[in-house]
């Protein structure tokens, strides 16, 4: 392992109400070795102007990458939207030269120098690719044993691959491999490269949750307990809206416990519920931690 | 009088491939694999990407920003993954999207929301108070979250993007 130490980019939304996220990254990933750093002055990606401007959007990204760059490490970024956002700012900086001076100009005026070469890591590779699974099953003392565990991506952790992503996009395999690590069972099954419906949630909220529902209905469907990802608006569609899919399409079938995977990870090294903020998911997950004694 | 399709496609195409971003809807062969393997479309029957690409040839723009049926999409990508003319529906709808409020039409009332909010803090919201299972209600600072750190100089991204946003009252 090379790198250790990772400026922690949270974005928007994890830092304003998707606490579990961030409080299970904190707690799992030093004890892993990783040292993270506070990112001072960071705001949002821009992400939720790409609708009304796409150049506002990428002068924000632009922003985060200009002050990330001053710190002179990788940037770990936790949300699935953020990743994708800095990583096809960098992409667009490169293609458009045009666009790239209008837009260093932009940050020249507030005192700051265009930086497109830092080094953007996801939660998903910070976890498979720099610390490892052989250095996660060293770590644990409680394995996940007789669970089946969905994994689930979020489409902007797989597209668009005009860019690099976290996961591949037609065969993703690093999250299920991070669930066997931890002595769980995974299996691939329709849909898993699907989009949970959170850019719906304006136009139509119910058309938004009739996809996450459908998501859930598939994942039991398919025998898992449980499911894991790593993008905070997932997590909102899946877990925190789930009693409300719930009762929209009148199916108590709409049940199954969602976990942040560095909460999965957490678990598995023995770190109590919570110290992984699983008091904050609304999903059945006691149903989890009963069957795991914890 | 036969139409003129060449005359008709141009001036929105134009408008669509000036926007940033790696649009062709010139290509666009109307098989309709984004339609079929399509996130919004299996939840919003009268969404169809390959149609919308269709009437952004064609220079339908008004039909277009009266429907609003752009703002259905999920941006989850499939579409321009399984194109085989590298159109990238997607990108035409973002687009499309940008291109409604240059012209002064309002996007669906919660982007509207954000956009304000990320403007103004820098966040999509301020930090909430959250329930936990038990609905107690809990802070980031009880929660023992360090505090939200001020981001640089918002003054600076407030002048430039209201700036930008002329044409958008949010």
């Amino acid at each position: 392992m090379k790198d250790k130490k990772f400026l922690l980019y949270l974005g928007c939304t994890i830092p304003t109400k998707q606490y579990a996220y961030e409080i299970s990254v904190r707690a799992v990933l030093p004890k892993l070795g990783i040292e993270l750093v506070e990112f001072e002055g960071a705001s949002c990606c821009g992400f939720p102007l790409k609708g009304i401007d796409r150049k506002a959007w990428i002068y924000m990204s632009a922003r985060v990458l200009a002050l990330a760059g001053q710190y002179k490490l990788p940037i770990l970024v936790l949300c699935n939207g953020c990743d994708v956002s800095l990583r096809e700012t960098r992409h667009f900086l490169d293609k458009y030269p045009e666009l790239k001076n209008e837009i260093s100009e932009m940050l020249r005026e507030e005192g700051l120098e265009l930086n497109n070469n830092v080094n953007i890591v996801h939660t998903i590779e910070i976890l498979h690719d720099v610390i490892g699974v052989e250095k996660i099953k060293a770590s644990i003392v409680k394995p996940l044993s007789n669970l089946k565990i969905a994994s689930y991506p979020g489409c902007h952790a797989l597209r668009p691959t005009e860019i690099p992503r976290p996961e591949n996009a037609m065969n993703p395999v690093k999250i299920d491999n991070i669930i066997r690590a931890l002595g769980a069972e995974t299996e691939d099954y329709p849909d898993k490269r699907g989009c949970c419906g959170a850019t719906m949630l304006p136009y139509s909220p119910e058309s938004a949750i009739k996809t996450s529902a459908a998501k859930i209905r598939i994942m039991k469907d398919y025998g898992f307990d449980a499911a894991v990802t790593s993008c905070p608006y997932c997590m909102e569609m899946l877990d925190v809206k789930q009693d409300v899919a719930k009762n929209l399409l009148e199916d108590e079938e709409i049940s199954l416990p969602i976990f942040y995977l560095t909460q999965l990870v957490g678990l598995s090294m023995g770190l109590k519920p919570e110290e992984l903020g699983l008091n904050l998911n609304m999903s059945p997950v006691e149903d989890i931690l009963e069957r795991l004694e914890v | 009088m036969a139409l003129n399709v060449q005359a008709l496609s141009s001036q929105l195409v134009v408008k669509v491939k000036k926007v940033v971003g790696l649009q062709q809807p010139e290509y666009c062969y109307q098989c309709a694999k984004c339609t079929s393997g399509c996130t919004s479309a299996k939840v919003i029957p009268e969404y169809k990407p390959h149609l919308i690409v269709a009437l952004t040839k064609l220079g339908y723009i008004d039909e277009l920003l009266e429907s609003g049926i752009f703002w259905a999409c999920s941006e989850c990508w499939k579409c321009s993954e399984f194109c085989p003319q590298e159109v990238s529906p997607v990108e035409t709808i973002i687009a499309l999207k940008n291109i409604a409020c240059l012209l002064g039409v309002k996007p669906p009332k919660a982007i509207q929301e954000m956009a304000k909010n990320v403007i103004e803090t820098g966040y999509i919201q301020n930090p909430m108070e959250i329930t936990t299972k038990d609905f107690e209600l809990v802070s980031r600072d009880e929660l023992g979250l360090p505090k939200i750190e001020k981001p640089y100089k918002p003054n600076e991204w407030k002048k430039k993007l209201s700036l930008r946003f002329r044409g958008v009252d949010l």
